[in-house]
Formats: structure tokens, C-alpha cells, sequence
């Protein structure tokens, strides 16, 4: 199977590493979360390449489960991060909104 | 097949279900779900104490291929924790959301906490912790931002959210290096497995640090003040009392059961000293905060702090039976910190709720217009700072006798230090809430259940956890919580 | 072997240079631009790591939904970073990274070779007692599905959080006829496309997932050519929309404790017909959930439920 896994596997921790610095700058809430999702690719690179075992064998699906997973909650962590600043965005041109207790 | 751990877990999930379904059904529906989980931690914890250990393996299969929920004494103490504030949190929600609209909101992301709290407690699947960690990220992030139209609000819980992402994403790269050099997620098939490489070690130090981030342990701890602060008081208590705190539990696992074989005495003492530093930092902040919330966020943080300082002396004790005492203590103020600043977060928003704002220098007066409220922060800083006879004074105890025994005065130090600064910013409260304004109009009906709970918590804080210690830590040394340390 | 050779490291090179455009390129819109390319690649990265589940779903949520949402945010989003860090403090943030980095990718490789573990061997053994014969499906939804439970839990408490925040992302209403046509062929493919997936995942690579988020992306194209044109959702049909995914599975996992067994141990000759039957429910359910996720807010004012009086007491 040669070395390519492992060239995956590398590619992916540097794509980790390098993601989850910019995560941590001080920039605009889209560019850190194309960060964070950036970074989560680079960990689903690890786990994927850890799972493959070369042209003719079957690869390990439980990493591939595993991703499968991440990529939805990647998802709906974004969108979630998205909405809210949605909302922030809209906030000081109307503040009488339906209001509950502080 | 432990039947009871399936009650735990499935219970809250189906009332989120529920409430979503039949919102006009949902304040009952709560009540008695609440309710419900508290028996259901009493059966437990007392199942625990005689000996029993439970285990469940989800859809029929062996740990490693499925994933299995086990509780042993330090899972089921903290699940009894759970219950036991979120039902206080519970019954104090259906009055501190007035709007009708928001209580219906409220609920099913509420239960979705809650279920992810009980999940995690119970999971001995590292994958699976992380799902239950994105799971109890988002909804609280949501929580937070539950009837909020202020921009602070919202603002604090983006950050939150953000940060609660990184720290995930932390947690999953030590997970897939875990997977990768073991092979297995199952925490019983790696626990004898661990061995001391370098990927293991990068492994633990990925987890570590995802969870910390979570801790809020300096200096990772910047989000917690502005979060915990602004939410709405129910949820504040919870995030304070229980989210921190189960993210501490994790750590605890990790760091005595699977990754005891890597820990050095140099990562235990790293570890202390930044909770030392949370320590005397977070009183310090407390003590100058201009907001009652604020003051209760800064005060998590030092508290928050203990825990960690209990590491490197629990490390260094030499024998197994001082270690069991020594972590039953640790227990101890876990649980009795979880209580008493759920109790102090719900006092706080009773007064919040009725004078508009928690500023403590126009505090004035709210000692005579609200005494159970006061008293039950009263209550609860009485526990916070640890004084005789609450639960996190034998626990203070027990550190600083350790901490002499193994010859690391040090900690002595701080823990002392840390007491008399958390007794200070507690007497700036009470002073500033018993100025007496003379007579003044009545306030018009703070209801029983809007105030009981926190006093029933700062009780239980106080007294119920003090008077209770022997049997708790008879409970913990029964299970195998101490005995891998 | 050779070729392979070349072509793994072109993957590889063209992964980290996308990502690099999207983490550092001056605007943010090139940065979604970068980051949508990215995903696509990623996409191709799976397909040759014999991925093909991750493929499909990287292709449709990774790069399709997240891409559509990030695109849609840019118009409420300041464009540019703050006054960047001292030149100093960047290249010193820099270096300490750059060496944090190096190690991580050293300690990666130090990993191999790697074996399969003790679950990897029992997946093939047991396999057929899943109820499905695609290995990724009988994790997902068997071996594991506890996890897939909590996933769903997660998808339902961003949708939930998403609806508490405020109204839906308006529709760019490009209502132009060339849209309107492309919508109308597109739309009954993505809904066909959703139900071949569903059906495929019990013996290739497909599933809930991606068959929702096609689902999704067909209600996302829908919006782009005009809200008005998606169906009316009642406050009642969008919980159940919501409700019926979870509870389904939860429903099917507490049976088996009926008999004393243990929670989602599905007996053998069901578990296929089981599988298929949470599957559709989830796929419904997460359909709706990454529809929310996308549109960004509440399409009903008033929901949970409409109140005659909103302060009515308890």
C-alpha cells in the first residue's frame, strides 16, 4: 500500500494544526468558523487515512462512521454560530423585540 | 444489563422530545420528569453503595464494537448532583420565564442539556464522549441565548459556542491518535493498554486540553465570566454547577483511570499551579466585580481552581487508603461547589428578576425585601468559602492535611489564601444587601417556588453535605472511583 | 503504483493550498470561494481513500450546505479582520505554531503502520448479524448507534436554538424564468436522487444522511428561487418534521428492554427492516433539522405554538 496513507495522514495534521491557529486569531466570526471547519477536516484526514488499508482490502468503516458523524455536527455547529450572529447583526436596528425577564 | 442507566439517559431525551410535541404539557411535564430523575439518582447512588456496579451494553453488543454506559460511585455521585440542581433549576425556571412563549422554547433544549450531562457521565466510549460534548456545547450555547434580546447576551453566547467548538475539535484529534494506536474507543480495553509513547502522549495532551478549554481553567478561561454571567439565572446555574463540572469528571477519568501510566508528577504539579493561579485570580476578580452575576461567574472560576490543586497532592499521597480519603474529598467539594453556586446563581436572579438589575453597589435594602433569597445566598456563601459545618470545609480540610503530609506547603498557602478572599467578596455582598432603606413599600408576591430552591440548595449546600460526608465517602470508597488512583 | 504516487501528493498539495486560500486570502468572499473549493477536493480525497459515504456527504454538506450558508452570511458580515497583530507578535504566534505543527505531523507518522483493532476484526465478523450488508450503515445504525442517536440529538438542539433566535434568511428572489426552469427539473431530481440513497445505504454507501441532506439542498434551492414557492409548513407539521427522526429511534431502541434485553438491541431477522424504518424517519427529520440549520432562523414568528394570549398563566 505504500506511503500514501501516511502522506494523508500528515497532510491532515498540518491542515489540523494550521486551521485551528487562524481559529484563534481575532477576525471575523465567518472566518473562524471556515477555520474551525477547515481544522475538523484535517482531523476527519487523520481518521480516514487511518481506516485505509491500500487498493485491495476493505478499509475500517468505524472511522468512517465516525466522520460521517462529524461532518453533521460540524454542520449544525456552524449553522447554529451562523444564525446567532444572524441575529446579532440584526439586533441594534430594532430593539423592541418580544422580550422575557434580563 | 443495568436497566437503571438506560432510565438515566433516555428519560431527559424523550421529555425534550415531549415537550416539543405538546408545549402546553410541558411545564408539568418537566416537574415530573425532574422529579423523576432525582429518584432515579437516589436508586442509583444506593444501588452503588451496596455493591452493586452497573454496566449496560448498548444494542446487545461488546464494548470496542458497540458502546457500553457503566456507573461505578464517582459516576453516580455526580448524577445524584445532576438531579438534584437540575430538578431545583426546574422548578425555579417554570416561574423565572413569565413569558409563556419562552418557557415552551425553553424546555426542549433544556432536557437536551440534561441528556447530554447524563450521557456523558455514563459513556465509556471516548467517540461517543465527544458526541455528548458537541451535544452539551450546542445546547447550552442555545440556552444562553433563551429571551435574550441584548446584544451582550447573544455576543457571550457566540463565544461560548466558539470556544466550546475548538475544544471539541481538541478532544476528537486525541481521540482518532487514541483509535489510531490502540484501535479501540472502549475505555475498559484501553484502560490496561495505555503505555507510555509519544502518541499517547500527544494523545493525552489533546484531550486534556480540549477539556480544559471546557474547565475554564486559567488560561483558558476567558469565556466564562461573560457567559455564565449573562445567561438566564436557571441556566447559569446549571452551566456553573454542572457543565464545568462534568467536564472535570472527564478529566479525572481520563487522567486516573486511562492515562494514569503517562501522568508525571511534573504535569500534576503544572496542572496545580494553574489552578492555583485560577484561584487567587478568579477571587480577586470576584472580589471587584461590579455585578452579583459576574461576582458568581468569577467565583466558578476559583472554585473551579480547587479542584485542580487537588491534583498534584492527591498524586503525591503515598498509600492507597489516604489517596481513597483524598479523592473522596475531591468528590466532596465537587459536589458541594455544584450545589451551593446553583443555589447562589438562583438567589441572585430571584433579585434580578424583581429590582431589574444585580449591581452590587445599589444592592441596598434587598436584604429586607427579599430574606429567603438573601439568605439563601447567605447560605451559600457559607459553603462557598468553605466554613464549618458544609461539605467544602472537610474538603479543605482534607487538602491542606494532605497537602502538609506530602510535604507541599504550598498548596496549604493558597487554599488558605483563596478562603479568606472568597469570605471577603462574600461579606461585600452581605454588606451591601442588608443596608436597611427604612420602611418600604412590600414587594408584591415573590413566590414559594421562585425562591425555595435556592434555599433548599444553599440547605443542602450547608448542612445536608457536611453532615453527610461519612456516608458519601463510604459510597466512593465502595466503588472503584479511588481505587485505580 | 507510480502514478498513484504522483497523483496523492497533487491531492494532497492542491488540499493544503486550498486551505491556506481560504484561512488567508485578503476578502472573505474568496475566502468562502476557497473554502467551498476545498470542500470539493476534500470530497475527491475521500473518494480515494475508498471513502465513498464521506465523498457523497462532504460533497453535499461540507461543501454544499456549509458553502450556501456561508455564502448567505457574507451580506451580514463586516467584511474585513481587524488591524492585524504587531509584525513581532505575528511572527513569533507563527513560529511557536509552525514548531507545534511539525511535531503533531512527526507524531502522526510515527503511528504507522496500523493495525486493525479487536472492533475492527469483530465489525467483519458480525456483520451479518447488523441486518445490512454495507459495513459504514451497520456501524452507524447498529453497532454504534447510540452515537448516531446523540447526532441526531446535537442536529435537533442547533435547529432548536436556530428557531428560538429569530426570523428566516430572506430568499435572494432570483425569481428569473432561466432559475425558476432550473429549480423546476432540479428540485424532482434532488427528491428522487434522496430516495435512491435511502434505499442504497443498506448495501452501499448512502444512508439518512445523505439522502436528507440532498432533501435539504433541494429545499435550499427551492429558497434560492423564491421563498414563496416552498410549501407552507404549520407549526404542528414542522415539530413533528422535527420530532419524528428521534423519536422513532428511540422508540425502536426501548423495545428490546420489553424482553430484557439491552436498549437498540434489534432482533436479528428485523434489524434490517428496523434499520430501513429509522432511516427514513431520521432522513425526514434531519432533511427539516439542516433546512433550519440553513435558513437560519424561524420561518413562524410565533413558534413554538400559537397563543391566543401570550402571558397566559400556567
Amino acid at each position: 500500500m505504500g506511503s500514501s496513507p501516511l502522506l494523508y495522514a500528515v497532510t491532515g495534521a498540518l491542515i489540523f494544526g494550521i486551521g485551528l491557529l487562524a481559529s484563534l486569531r481575532d477576525e471575523a466570526l465567518l472566518a473562524r468558523i471556515i477555520a474551525i471547519n477547515i481544522s475538523g477536516v484535517g482531523v476527519f484526514l487523520m481518521l480516514v487515512s487511518f481506516a485505509y488499508r491500500g487498493f485491495e482490502l476493505a478499509p475500517d468503516p468505524i472511522p468512517h462512521a465516525l466522520v460521517l458523524t462529524g461532518i453533521v455536527v460540524a454542520v449544525a455547529a456552524s449553522g447554529l454560530a451562523l444564525a446567532l450572529e444572524k441575529r446579532l447583526a440584526e439586533l441594534p436596528k430594532s430593539k423592541t423585540h418580544k422580550e422575557d425577564s434580563p | 444489563m443495568s436497566t437503571i442507566l438506560i432510565v438515566v439517559v433516555i428519560v431527559p431525551l424523550l421529555a425534550s422530545l415531549t415537550c416539543l410535541m405538546l408545549p402546553r404539557l410541558s411545564d408539568r411535564l418537566s416537574l415530573g420528569t425532574g422529579l423523576v430523575q432525582l429518584i432515579t439518582g437516589g436508586l442509583l447512588i444506593q444501588s452503588l453503595a451496596s455493591g452493586i456496579s452497573h454496566f449496560h451494553e448498548l444494542g446487545g453488543w461488546s464494548p470496542g464494537l458497540g458502546i457500553a454506559l457503566r456507573a461505578d460511585a464517582l459516576a453516580g455521585a455526580l448524577v445524584l448532583l445532576c438531579a438534584i440542581v437540575s430538578l431545583a433549576a426546574t422548578v425555579y425556571a417554570r416561574r423565572y420565564f413569565t413569558c409563556v412563549e419562552t418557557r415552551y422554547r425553553f424546555w426542549p433544549l433544556w432536557w437536551l442539556l440534561s441528556t447530554a450531562i447524563y450521557a456523558l457521565l455514563l459513556s465509556a466510549d471516548l467517540f461517543n464522549l465527544y458526541v455528548t460534548l458537541e451535544l452539551l456545547g450546542l445546547s447550552a450555547a442555545a440556552l444562553c441565548t433563551i429571551g435574550a434580546a441584548k446584544t451582550e447576551a447573544l455576543r457571550s453566547a457566540l463565544r461560548y459556542l466558539m470556544l466550546g467548538l475548538v475544544g471539541s475539535l481538541l478532544f476528537l484529534a486525541g481521540v482518532s491518535m487514541v483509535y489510531a494506536e490502540y484501535g479501540t474507543l472502549s475505555l475498559m480495553a484501553l484502560a490496561g493498554q495505555i503505555a507510555q509513547t509519544p502518541a499517547t502522549l500527544v494523545a493525552l495532551l489533546l484531550l486534556s486540553s480540549g477539556l480544559l478549554v471546557k474547565c475554564a481553567l486559567v488560561p483558558l478561561h476567558f469565556w466564562l465570566p461573560a457567559a455564565h454571567g449573562s445567561a438566564p439565572a436557571p441556566v447559569s446555574a446549571v452551566l456553573s454547577a454542572l457543565v464545568v463540572k462534568v467536564a472535570f469528571y472527564l478529566l479525572l477519568r481520563l487522567w486516573f483511570e486511562l492515562f494514569s501510566p503517562v501522568m508525571t508528577s511534573l504535569f500534576a504539579t503544572l496542572i496545580g499551579g494553574l489552578g492555583a493561579i485560577a484561584v487567587i485570580w478568579g477571587s480577586l476578580r470576584a472580589l471587584t466585580a461590579a455585578r452579583l452575576k459576574l461576582l458568581a461567574a468569577y467565583s466558578t472560576l476559583s472554585q473551579m481552581g480547587y479542584l485542580f490543586v487537588f491534583i498534584p497532592v492527591l498524586a503525591a499521597l503515598p498509600d492507597e487508603e489516604t489517596r481513597q480519603l483524598g479523592f473522596g474529598a475531591l468528590v466532596l467539594f465537587a459536589l458541594s461547589h455544584g450545589i451551593a453556586k446553583a443555589a447562589l446563581f438562583l438567589g441572585i436572579g430571584v433579585i434580578q428578576l424583581q429590582v431589574g438589575h444585580d449591581r452590587i453597589d445599589q444592592l441596598a435594602g434587598s436584604a429586607q425585601r427579599f430574606p429567603i433569597a438573601f439568605f439563601a445566598i447567605g447560605l451559600a456563601g457559607v459553603a462557598l468559602v468553605g466554613l464549618p459545618p458544609s461539605g467544602a470545609f472537610l474538603a479543605k480540610w482534607s487538602l491542606i492535611s494532605n497537602s502538609l503530609l506530602t510535604g507541599q506547603w504550598w498548596w496549604m498557602v493558597v487554599t488558605l489564601t483563596g478562603t479568606l478572599l472568597a469570605a471577603a467578596y462574600f461579606i461585600r455582598v452581605l454588606g451591601a444587601g442588608f443596608v436597611t432603606l427604612g420602611p418600604e413599600a412590600p414587594v408584591k408576591g415573590v413566590g414559594v417556588s421562585l425562591q425555595a430552591p435556592a434555599l433548599v440548595l444553599a440547605c443542602l449546600a450547608t448542612f445536608g453535605l457536611g453532615l453527610g460526608a461519612a456516608s458519601l465517602w463510604d459510597v466512593l470508597a465502595m466503588g472503584s472511583a479511588g481505587g485505580q488512583l | 503504483m507510480m502514478i498513484w504516487s504522483v497523483i496523492d501528493i497533487l491531492i494532497c498539495a492542491l488540499v493544503v493550498a486550498l486551505a491556506m486560500a481560504a484561512l488567508y486570502a485578503p476578502a472573505l468572499r474568496q475566502r468562502v470561494m476557497f473554502f467551498i473549493a476545498f470542500g470539493l477536493v476534500v470530497a475527491i480525497t475521500w473518494a480515494r481513500l475508498h471513502a465513498p459515504d464521506l465523498a457523497l456527504a462532504e460533497a453535499i454538506i461540507g461543501a454544499g450546505l456549509t458553502g450556501a450558508m456561508l455564502l448567505m452570511s457574507l451580506d451580514h458580515t463586516s467584511d474585513m479582520p481587524r488591524e492585524p497583530a504587531s509584525y513581532g507578535l505575528r511572527i513569533g504566534s507563527a513560529a511557536m505554531g509552525g514548531v507545534l505543527i511539525l511535531g503533531l505531523m512527526m507524531i502522526v507518522s510515527s503511528l504507522y503502520p496500523i493495525h486493525d483493532g479487536a472492533p475492527t476484526l469483530a465489525v467483519s465478523q458480525r456483520q451479518v448479524e447488523s441486518g445490512v450488508s454495507h459495513p459504514v450503515t451497520a456501524v452507524l445504525l447498529n453497532f454504534r448507534a447510540w452515537d448516531t442517536l446523540l447526532e441526531l440529538a446535537v442536529l435537533l438542539s442547533a435547529a432548536l436554538g436556530i428557531l428560538n433566535l429569530g426570523p428566516a434568511r430572506r430568499s435572494c428572489g432570483h425569481a428569473a424564468s432561466l432559475t425558476d426552469g432550473l429549480a423546476r427539473v432540479l428540485v424532482p431530481l434532488l427528491i428522487l436522487s434522496a430516495g435512491y440513497l435511502l434505499w442504497k445505504g443498506a448495501f452501499a454507501p448512502g444512508g439518512a444522511f445523505q439522502a436528507g441532506a440532498v432533501l435539504a439542498s433541494a429545499a435550499v434551492v427551492i429558497h434560492l428561487t423564491g421563498w414563496e414557492k416552498l410549501p407552507r409548513v404549520g407549526l404542528r407539521s414542522l415539530r413533528l418534521l422535527l420530532l419524528v427522526g428521534p423519536t422513532l429511534f428511540v422508540a425502536v431502541g426501548l423495545l428490546p428492554l420489553l424482553n430484557g434485553q439491552a436498549f437498540l438491541q434489534y432482533p436479528v431477522e428485523l434489524a434490517g427492516l428496523l434499520i430501513l424504518l429509522i432511516e427514513s424517519a431520521a432522513m425526514v427529520s434531519i432533511a427539516g433539522m439542516l433546512t433550519l440549520v440553513y435558513l437560519g432562523g424561524h420561518p413562524h414568528a410565533n413558534w413554538p405554538i400559537e397563543l391566543v394570549n401570550p402571558k397566559e398563566p400556567m
